[in-house]
């Protein structure tokens, strides 16, 4: 058989140059071969071990212009949210609640599979992803967001840019989602007489005439932070965060997103070759739990080094 | 306004009027593209990443069979300027500095090199605060570098302009909007030539001499940095490869 003899071809005699052509040979043709033959000894061909995410980092505030802004990278998967704030007039079903527009790009740079005229087909799915968890964890209190009830409230656009895409996508930009709403100062806003709200900068806070409205709430209260994971299955094994090779190989991911009381507030299992029985998904969910610990000592940390700075 | 003080010279940023912003740049910053760079110049930050050579996607574009075909995308990101941008590409400007990219760049390619292959060039505003089309310019150039794509020389870009009576180097956005000329020039560094030249409002002549060579002078300052990056890098490579 053709994979039998590519494996005997890659496993044999030639060494150094050669020997390593063979096996990236071996990994592009049979793809599918060269990760079960990892599988069967439990590791992945990054050393990695079934179930352990890449390093994740996030760093705030990398955007100086934006209101709130934050850049997280899961391994070589990097994202950058920045959230800008507007004033608008609230709906009059909702006078005294602000509102949320998510947006997420996936610029040429992040792939060679993006191209100009030719988007990616993740991107609108992901965007919709964010925008459903967002809203259904209920971090953000909508009423926190409301100036002057009925007439002036703040819309809070935050764009997610993917700067290069190596799997696990929507869980790099759901925490970078996070970690620019942890982040957010709210700015400093009054009232002229004729009603019209304008922003003030930090430096004309005291020589300003007219009354500041929002001295006291710089920042958002966030309740129930959701921490996601993405887990690809492959005929009962589970690899939890996989790369985009690894993404593409085994066709059938969950994302499962749970919040910091370990409520379950999302799970994503868009069809797929893989089924997934019970005992899986109790796994995907145990899975889920640890790494919710891990981002959330990760997130604490990040933002107890930006209180320093 | 006063852009310049008259008591001590200094710009509103506290630069000297020859003196151009802090440089920062960082070779393979995405590790999915072929080559890839992050350049910094002040504030105005900018990724760019080439793919390349690869097939051409589209043979309607490719106009001649014995060259490489050159494209460029440039896009800004919503946050990066001080208002929300509604409309970060397909609106004119950015296709006319994608247009000004791709044939700045197309000049020092050697692109009878790779016959009916595609270069691509993607450049990704991240912050914007004046001289962006030259930031993108040598973002551009130490991707190629890094792509390992065959180039004539390093092209790198800068801009000057003038205002109350003085030649400024590397205008910032503040500058770049007071309303005076900004002359923004891209040489092929060795060689000592000019490929992009672009300037607005109006000039008496022998001012706009002064101003042209002042961001000549400046652009040979960033390639020299350039250069610099570039030599780290590949020793960097050398060592990493054992030799």
């Amino acid at each position: 058989m053709e994979t039998t003899q590519a494996t005997e071809g890659g496993g044999g005699g030639a060494t150094g140059i050669a020997a390593q052509m063979e096996v990236e040979a071996f990994r592009r043709l049979f793809p599918l071969p060269f990760y079960k033959r990892h599988l069967l000894e439990s590791v992945r061909p990054d050393a990695r071990a079934l179930d352990s995410a890449r390093d994740t980092t996030i760093s705030l505030g990398p955007v100086a212009s934006a209101d709130g802004s934050a850049l997280v990278k899961i391994g070589e998967t990097t994202m950058l949210a920045a959230i800008k704030l507007e004033v608008m007039t609230p709906s009059t079903e909702r006078p005294d609640e602000g509102s949320i527009v998510v947006e997420f790009y996936m610029p040429p740079i992040c792939s060679p599979m993006v191209r100009p005229g030719r988007p990616a087909e993740v991107a609108p799915v992901i965007s919709k992803q964010l925008l459903d968890v967002i809203r259904s964890s209920g971090m953000v209190n909508l009423k926190e967001l409301c100036l002057i009830s009925g007439k002036a409230s703040w819309i809070a656009y935050l764009d997610v840019y993917c700067l290069n895409a190596d799997g696990s996508l929507f869980d790099a930009a759901l925490l970078s989602a996070v970690a620019a709403f942890t982040h957010l100062q709210i700015p400093l806003v009054s009232v002229t007489e004729e009603g019209r709200v304008f922003t003030v900068s930090s430096e004309q806070e005291e020589k300003t005439k007219f009354e500041l409205v929002n001295k006291d709430k710089r920042k958002l209260s966030l309740s129930s932070i959701p921490f996601p994971l993405t887990s690809v299955i492959h005929e009962d094994h589970i690899l939890v965060d996989p790369t985009a090779e690894e993404e593409t190989v085994m066709e059938t991911s969950i994302t499962l997103v749970l919040d910091a009381l370990e409520n379950l507030v999302s799970v994503y299992k868009p069809g797929g070759v893989g089924l997934a029985s019970t005992e899986i998904m109790k796994e995907c969910i145990t899975r889920t739990k640890r790494r919710m610990q891990e981002l959330k000592t990760i997130l604490e940390e990040s933002v107890s080094v930006m209180e320093v700075d | 306004m006063e852009y310049v003080n008259p008591l001590t010279g200094l710009r509103i940023d506290g630069r000297r009027p020859t003196e151009m912003r802090h440089l920062k740049g960082q070779i393979g910053v995405v590790s999915k593209a072929d080559g890839s760079a992050l350049f910094e110049m002040g504030n105005t930050r900018v990724i760019a990443a080439v793919y390349g050579p690869r097939q051409v996607q589209n043979k309607a574009q490719q106009m001649n069979n014995n060259e490489a075909l050159v494209r460029c995308e440039y896009s800004m990101a919503n946050f990066s300027t001080g208002d929300r941008a509604r409309k970060p590409k397909g609106d004119r400007r950015s296709t006319e500095i994608s247009l000004v990219i791709r044939q700045t760049m197309e000049a020092c390619i050697l692109t009878k090199l790779m016959p009916r292959s595609q270069i691509d060039i993607f450049v990704q505003v991240l912050q914007a605060d004046g001289g962006t089309r030259s930031a993108c310019i040598n973002a551009a150039t130490l991707a190629l570098a890094d792509a390992g794509i065959p180039m004539r020389d390093i092209v790198t870009s800068c801009s000057a302009g003038y205002l109350c009576t003085t030649p400024l180097l590397d205008l910032n956005y503040a500058e770049d909007s007071a309303g005076g000329p900004d002359v923004t020039v891209g040489i092929l560094a060795k060689m000592d030539k000019v490929t992009l030249l672009q300037m607005d409002a109006k000039l008496p002549l022998d001012t706009f001499e002064t101003v042209m060579q002042l961001a000549i002078e400046g652009c040979k300052a960033i390639a020299q940095y350039i250069r610099e990056i570039i030599l780290q890098n590949t020793k960097q490579l050398e060592c990493r490869r054992g030799s």
